[in-house]
């Protein structure tokens, strides 16, 4: 966590997700883990595009330093929004983690066909939840050194 | 007068004479009284008479009736017109022996011109074996027709021209023809195809043949009645040897309500299965989507519980223990229930597995409770099987586990063995020295949700027993337990084993 903070940016998460249960246990685990986490939501995949391309009311979102997807979303499913991010030039290098509540072989396989970062199972007790959000900040957005958002195009 | 005659012309009679007594049959020359004026040897062997005995006599004397009738009547004719009339013309009549024995006769006449007039020559031919031969017959052949008369179903026994010479009465009940609507009819009008076709095919092979290919098996057509309708029909034909060359016996059998039958056989299993698979993929399903909302309420219960746990007064603390429990023990009835209807729908994959090393496998899963319990788990060498292996570890997983759970206190000890029942069948026992159950729940254990003590007591949901039958049977075998309460319990298993020996 530190290393993101020495540039004095918050840490940006968008989150993408439809469940508003699934929401607010994330922003408490996240709050629990790390209060400096800016955690925001998307609760369709058009709305995700919008939000990472700055378009319409998105026109100043932040870039995010982490992307939780979820993959059972309306309108355009969590394995397109996969699909677009990594073929899109700017947006491909954001770590983006897939949350989601299937055990399927098939779409654990598919996801990281897709170039997914990783791919975690969301939990079914409040407890394991925390747990999974601490994990989520030591690791993503403390351990792992993340390329610099100002060489980003 | 008529042997002086006769004796004026020597040469001739000589010839005559000779001719006579080299005919096979009993030869008898007769003139116009009636009397008997020449015979030979066979005529006075089969009669019983010395010759001299007959000649001059009466013909009526051996043959009572219908010959001295004949030669009156023919006498009024010229011979030519007697010799037209008759020859080639055999009369069956009955010949009179001197014991007064009777027997039936054949006799073919033929004019003989001499100077008494016309006389008549009579061949004799005693047809009694042929009579008897007929008479046999005709018996056999009502025999026969009593047979198809009394068979349940239609009969009709068609010859090679496809031509129906005989049928029974339920043949004309089936078919809605009068039986002399049908005799010389083609058999092709009330069972238009693959029965004519048949005999021809037939006709070409021998009885036997015919009879060995067609017996017991029965030929499914269609009949057509006389009003034109349908109906479905098994035919089974056996070949007949008759003096007409081979007939064809077909016994035909109404199969609607046998087809109908069969249909609504189809149509009902058909359902289960649709039904079958309807409720797996509905209890899949809902087990799935429950998920999602129980784990809001499974989740947020917990997280109140930790958040506000003593800033609330203890009976809150309690009830949200409460709701704490009974969220987290539904969230694993449908995760067991899952398991439960995932063993189902998967495919099986059955191939050589070694039970040994899927065995391996539960006690490394089970480590936990078994490094907790301390419990002892050993096995004999086990056997390679067709199995599939996810399921195989699940079943011993779910045995073992079990094994371990439901104890006394003490040290459980647990065995696994192996035998062969004869067959390549293995049949498995998992043996414990645990709690043991009463016989009078022996099939209820298997059963879903089904549990014998109280949650206080032991933790699950009384699906882990169920999943192990579903399993044992999607893999051919079954499952049973024999226990006594207080002296553990030896569940068994069987499974088919892999070709190669292990």
């Amino acid at each position: 966590m530190k290393a993101i903070e020495a540039d004095g940016r918050p840490i940006e998460v968008l989150l993408v997700e439809d469940s508003i249960g699934d929401v607010r246990l994330t922003k408490e685990a996240f709050r629990a883990a790390n209060a400096s986490i800016h955690l925001h939501v998307a609760s369709d995949g058009i709305e995700a595009i919008a939000f990472l391309k700055r378009e319409g009311v998105h026109i100043h979102a932040p870039r995010p330093d982490l992307i939780l997807l979820d993959l059972d979303l309306p309108n355009m499913g969590g394995r397109e929004v996969l699909a677009y991010i990594k073929k899109d030039d700017t947006l491909r290098t954001i770590p983006t983690a897939i949350l989601s509540i299937s055990e399927a072989e098939s779409d654990i396989a598919k996801s990281y066909q897709l170039q997914a970062n990783c791919y975690l199972i969301k939990p079914a007790h409040w407890d394991a939840f925390a747990s999974l959000g601490k994990s989520i900040n030591d690791f993503w957005l403390t351990k792992v050194k993340l390329p610099q958002k100002s060489q980003s195009p | 007068m008529i042997t002086r005659e006769l004796s004026e012309s020597k040469e001739s009679d000589a010839k005559y004479r000779g001719l006579l007594e080299a005919a096979p049959d009993a030869m008898v020359v007769v003139n116009q009284g009636g009397e008997i004026v020449l015979l030979n040897v066979q005529a006075e062997k089969q009669f019983g008479y010395r010759r001299d005995e007959l000649v001059g006599q009466k013909v009526k004397n051996i043959i009572p009736e219908g010959f001295a009738e004949r030669l009156i009547a023919d006498g009024t004719r010229s011979a030519a017109e007697a010799l037209a009339q008759h020859i080639g013309t055999g009369l069956e009549l009955i010949g009179r022996r001197k014991d007064g024995g009777e027997f039936p006769i054949e006799i073919m006449l033929s004019p003989l011109e001499s100077t008494e007039g016309v006389l008549v020559t009579a061949a004799i031919r005693n047809i009694s074996v042929r009579k008897a031969a007929e008479r046999h017959l005709a018996q056999m052949e009502g025999r026969y027709r009593g047979l198809l008369e009394a068979a349940p179903d239609a009969m009709v026994v068609v010859n090679q021209a496809g031509e129906i010479v005989l049928l029974n009465v339920q043949a004309e009940k089936q078919f809605g023809y009068r039986r002399d609507e049908l005799v010389g009819q083609k058999v092709k009008n009330i069972i238009p195809e693959g029965f004519a076709e048949r005999l021809i095919a037939d006709a070409l092979r021998s009885a036997e043949d015919a009879l060995a290919q067609q017996i017991g098996t029965g030929i499914e057509l269609t009949g057509r009645r006389k009003d034109g309708s349908g109906f479905p029909i098994e035919i089974m034909l056996s070949p007949l040897e008759s003096a007409e060359g081979v007939l064809v016996t077909a016994a035909i059998r109404n199969i609607t309500k046998r087809k109908k039958a069969e249909a609504n056989l189809l149509q009902k299993v058909e359902e289960l299965n649709r039904s079958n698979e309807e409720l797996e993929q509905f209890a899949y399903i809902a087990s799935h989507d429950l998920q999602e909302p129980l784990r809001m309420v499974a989740s947020y219960t917990q997280l109140l519980s930790r958040r506000y746990k003593g800033q609330l007064d203890s009976d809150a603390d309690e009830f949200i223990a409460f709701a704490v429990d009974g969220a987290s023990r539904m969230q694993r009835l449908i995760q067991d229930l899952l398991a439960y209807s995932r063993t189902g729908t998967n495919a099986k994959h059955l191939f050589e597995t070694s039970s040994e090393e899927a065995l391996q496998q539960a006690l490394v899963n089970l480590r936990g409770a078994i490094e907790e319990s301390h419990a002892v788990v050993t096995h004999d060498p086990l056997p390679t099987v067709l199995a599939d292996e996810m399921q195989l570890v699940q079943l011993f997983q779910n045995l073992v586990g079990n094994a371990v759970k439901y104890q006394n206190p003490g040290i459980p000890r647990i065995h696994i063995s192996a035998a062969r029942n004869g067959g390549n069948k293995w049949i498995f026992s998992i043996k414990d020295n645990g709690l043991g159950i009463d016989s009078q729940y022996f099939d209820r254990i298997f059963g879903m949700f089904q549990r014998l003590h109280k949650r206080e007591e032991f933790a699950g949901t009384g699906v882990g027993l169920a999943i192990c039958k579903k399993i044992v049977e999607r893999h051919g075998g079954s499952i049973s337990v024999e226990s006594q309460p207080g002296h553990g319990s030896t569940f068994h298993f069987a499974l088919e084993g892999s070709e190669r020996e292990s």
